[in-house]
């Protein structure tokens, strides 16, 4: 019989890989039996699959807010204006 | 028909902030972050001429700010303090369980079906969740579960000597975010 503690490493390693038919029975007749294992097991793979589409998608979950600092633009448009200048420089 | 591209003035104009939050949520840093903004387009301003058209703009500088991403992961992998620190970090916080492996806590499920992923302030919490978790953790997650790169390779990537590790970790650190999403998102 597993212990909530094994239950919970078997239903996080299911996310990533095969399980042998020895855990995999196990698990199910665990999670059977225990509400708050079933319970986990439903949020961590919503959290797997939500992570896995964002990551799809190339959104970066993150909220909008978050926006790139006035200082560090500044000096991207500097470092960018340099290497364009190099460039046409060096095309002469 | 061949997609024209802007000017790198433009680019960071236009995709300066959408590649902003790709880095910071995939390092952690926002001063790292910044500087892979910088080099993803000075990268793009050097490769220009060998952009094909055949993705759009944003897509194409994502990729190049992808590969940024995996070189930092790799360099900061073989910063070995750093590796002794994160597992120091990763031990000693089982406090989930009781000493028979049952759950501490009796409630159920932070998530309903319903409930929508997309809320900003889901994004919010779950951006705080991550940065609770050591660095190594965090990167773990991200680099398995945003990005979707198979556990052997972020075995080699991060210097995790076994696949069992690797599960290992991987489950301590679905048991915290869960924890910290549980605490933080559904008790508001």
């Amino acid at each position: 019989m597993l212990t909530c503690k094994e239950a919970s490493y078997l239903i996080s390693k299911k996310l990533d890989d095969h399980l042998t038919w020895r855990d995999r029975i196990a698990l199910r007749l665990h999670l059977m039996m225990c509400k708050l294992c079933r319970g986990y097991a439903s949020d961590v793979s919503k959290l797997h699959v939500l992570m896995r589409d964002s990551g799809e998608e190339a959104r970066a979950l993150l909220p909008d807010s978050i926006k790139l600092s006035e200082q560090s633009r500044e000096r991207i448009t500097q470092a960018l204006s340099k290497q364009t200048k190099h460039q046409l420089d060096n095309n002469q | 028909m061949t997609n024209e591209l802007s000017t790198p003035e433009q680019w960071l104009e236009k995709y300066g902030d959408i590649l902003y939050r790709y880095g910071l949520s995939r390092v952690r840093d926002p001063g790292v972050a910044e500087e892979l903004v910088q080099e993803t387009l000075l990268a793009a301003l050097n490769a220009k001429n060998s952009y094909a058209g055949r993705s759009t703009e944003q897509t194409w500088l994502i990729g190049i700010l992808k590969h940024k991403i995996l070189d930092y992961f790799r360099k900061r992998s073989k910063d070995k303090s750093q590796v002794v620190a994160d597992y120091e970090a990763d031990i000693g916080q089982d406090d989930y369980f009781d000493r028979h492996g049952n759950w501490q806590e009796n409630d159920a499920a932070w998530l309903k079906p319903d409930q929508s992923f997309e809320h900003e302030q889901f994004l919010s919490v779950l951006h705080e969740c991550m940065g609770g978790l050591s660095p190594r953790m965090a990167q773990l997650f991200i680099l398995s579960e945003l990005d979707g790169i198979k556990s052997e390779e972020i075995c080699k990537l991060m210097s995790i000597s076994t696949l069992n590790n690797y599960w290992v970790m991987m489950s301590r650190t679905r048991m915290q975010l869960r924890n910290c999403l549980k605490k933080n998102w559904l008790d508001q």
